[in-house]
């Protein structure tokens, strides 16, 4: 089988099912200021979000993340994929169990686990997918032609055997018999936050640790600092799913040790961040703009330190008062999974496109097009939502607020979300159309070739 | 600076990466529940066992997923247990053991609604039945006393439910919060005139 195919397959259908995800998220954000909008069970607002969610999780941003990692992971250990055949087969049965899962959502079979909403079945057939990733994974390691391990391949290592906890944990274990209530509200929030954490932190930071140094031409600016950042993480993430119930019904010991470990995080987080800073410090100037591939990693790096300086400061108590179960949480899942991480699935896309079709990207300045159309609308985008739920969250303490008046507080902020949301879409299709032709089209310079050939 | 041996080794940073989790996991997941035992027993007090009605209604709840707009725990702060009172008794927080017979917890994580955990008893059951048909229009009985209220409301109409998955789902709502005995006054009589 021809080499890459499991990457392209992967890379093409992701990229694919975001758009879907995006369209997904403009109707849920329409219901919020007109709930009268295809008003059918199918339709309805909570199956929209859920829907959303998880194309967007799992077959938008994990199914780029294992594409991008199927071209990288060779490249960096000086070899080939372990198997191209059981990767191409993965690609296709994880695409046909994701749309067999979404068929699931919209009709309503549906798990209570937020981003395990998957039904059971579908549940088993992604770990069997997962089992075939990593077997590839730990198979191409095993067969490399390098001595040393790089940053990236102990992320990618770390995503693998972690993930394969948190999302057995999360969608298997919760819905054991036996396990009921707080018990199951504590597991779900082990996985929701570590789904986060462990799945989609590791990989989106393995990406870029490839992608940075080789997009800028410049060595990893300290190899400390990358250890350092590792080993912490890999520690100390795991500990913080009880912040998501602070102040709520469960043990007041298990909501203090998660706010100490997340506020731990900072420092794996600074060690990453200022690694990638110091190499974009430390390369040489033409590098750092030149086209959009350097620009979404920059970007998305920034959008990394600002989620996780918010994770701390929310999980102190009194800040969370205000800001937990409001707008303002969703701004903070945004600026995580579409921020940081797909921002730094984009550049990778926008890397390795070009290679599998061996030619350049088909246009740099749509691509940075894209880029500027995408940061300045989601800027605003998740800020809308943090001033929002601030303003949710304090018209709440004021007891003399009918629930349904703080509501009409927010109606200007949830017209903004529809409208920003609306310029990430106009962004997307930018993205779809560069890697669509860059993939398959004809380029102008190739059709003169032709012509004059004739 | 020398690498050390360790990122040689495919099998060590495997190992390592699972161990140094495996310390967190395990705190995390089955320690709790181990010390503190009230997340799956009820001890001395009295939890509402479902009927098979309210089951029915629970597996409507969450196959709508009212959860994504609705939380189901009164935080213990101020603000939440004022709220989501009644008749100036302020709500209880709610707290572990109410939730032992949940299968399915919704506990939530997003307000776009109120809170629910302590619901039932609150609204008739012909209320429940006004408002999941329109929420925005509940007819003439149950008008606000200015309608501007009704108009804000984003809650989704519910009216594609037959009319005995209402009623299962209203049997649900209004086992909310019952487990603490507490739209009572002092003198045990209930606070709800339509209960009386
Ligand atoms: C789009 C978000 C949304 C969804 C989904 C939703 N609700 Fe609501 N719900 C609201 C809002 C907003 C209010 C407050 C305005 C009102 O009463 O209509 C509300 C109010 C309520 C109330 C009255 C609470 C009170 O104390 O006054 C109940 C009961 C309720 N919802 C139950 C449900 C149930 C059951 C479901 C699932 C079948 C559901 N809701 C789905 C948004 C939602």
């Amino acid at each position: 089988m021809k080499q890459d195919t499991a990457a392209k397959t992967m890379i093409i259908s992701s990229v694919l099912f975001f758009g879907l995800a995006l369209t997904l998220g403009l109707l849920t954000a329409l219901k919020f200021i007109a709930p009268t909008v295809g008003e059918i069970e199918y339709l309805s607002l909570p199956r929209m979000r859920m829907l959303h969610t998880n194309v967007n999780l799992y077959a938008w941003l994990l199914q780029a993340n294992m594409g991008i990692l199927f071209w990288i992971l060779p490249r960096i250990l000086h070899t080939k994929l372990f198997s191209e055949k059981l990767g191409v087969a993965m690609a296709v049965l994880y695409n046909l169990t994701l749309l067999g899962g979404a068929v699931c959502i919209v009709l309503g079979k549906v798990q209570n686990v937020e981003y395990g909403e998957l039904p059971l079945v579908i549940d088993i057939l992604i770990v069997i997918c997962w089992v075939m990733f990593a077997v590839n994974v730990f198979g191409t390691v095993a067969i490399r032609k390098v001595k040393y391990l790089y940053v990236s391949v102990w992320y990618t290592l770390g995503a693998v055997i972690w993930t394969t906890f948190v999302y057995i944990t999360g969608n298997i274990i919760t819905a054991l018999p036996m396990v009921t209530g707080i018990n199951q509200a504590n597991l779900s929030w082990f996985f929701v936050h570590n789904a986060v954490g462990l799945i989609f932190t590791p990989m989106g930071v393995a990406m870029a640790y490839y992608l940075i140094p080789k997009q800028l031409n410049t060595p990893i600016y300290s190899h400390k600092l990358s250890m350092i950042g590792f080993w912490v993480i890999s520690f100390v993430y795991v500990w913080t799913g009880a912040h998501h119930m602070i102040h709520g019904p469960i043990s007041h010991w298990l909501q203090t040790v998660a706010i100490i470990f997340s506020f731990s995080l900072i420092i794996p987080v600074i060690a990453v961040i200022t690694n990638f800073f110091g190499t974009f410090a430390t390369a040489p100037r033409s590098t750092r703009m030149d086209g959009p591939i350097p620009k979404l990693l920059m970007m998305g790096t920034i959008y990394y330190i600002f989620t996780c300086l918010q994770g701390p400061f929310q999980a102190i108590r009194a800040v969370n008062e205000i800001t937990s179960k409001t707008d303002w949480v969703v701004g903070h899942a945004h600026m995580a999974l579409f921020g940081a991480f797909s921002f730094y699935a984009m550049a990778g896309i926008y890397y390795i496109a070009p290679k599998l079709t061996g030619r350049e990207l088909y246009s740099k300045k749509m691509g940075d097009l894209h880029f500027w159309i995408m940061t300045l609308s989601s800027i605003p985008f998740f800020a809308v939502l943090w001033i929002s739920g601030v303003i949710q969250g304090f018209a709440w303490l004021n007891p003399e607020n009918t629930f349904v008046q703080t509501l009409a507080a927010l109606k200007h902020a949830h017209v903004m979300r529809l409208v920003t949301g609306g310029g990430i879409f106009a962004a997307y299709v930018l993205f779809l159309y560069n890697v669509l032709q860059t993939f398959f089209g004809k380029y102008a310079d190739e059709a003169d070739a032709e012509t004059i050939s004739e | 600076m020398k690498k050390p041996d360790i990122e040689k080794s495919l099998i060590l940073t495997a190992l390592g990466a699972f161990l140094i989790f495996a310390v967190g996991a395990v705190m995390t997941t089955i320690v709790p529940p181990m010390v503190d035992k009230s997340f799956w027993d009820a001890g001395e007090h009295d939890v509402h066992e479902y009927t098979e009605q309210e089951l029915r209604g629970i597996a409507i709840y969450k196959s709508q997923g009212c959860v994504y707009c609705h939380t189901q725990q009164v935080r213990k702060l101020a603000s939440d247990q004022r709220r989501y009172g009644w008749r100036l008794v302020e709500a209880p927080a709610s707290e572990s053991w109410e939730y032992v017979n949940d299968k399915d917890h919704f506990l939530g994580t997003k307000r776009t609604g109120p809170d629910l955990a302590r619901v039932g008893g609150k609204y008739s059951s012909e209320w429940h039945w006004a408002h999941f048909k329109d929420p925005r229009n509940m007819g003439e009985k149950f008008e606000s006393p200015n309608g501007a209220y009704q108009s804000a409301s984003i809650m989704p109409s519910f009216k594609y439910l037959s009319d005995d998955e209402i009623k299962d789902l209203t049997a649900y709502i209004q086992t909310l919060g019952r487990n603490k005995n507490w739209r009572k006054d002092a003198d045990g009589n209930p606070l709800n005139d339509y209960e009386q």
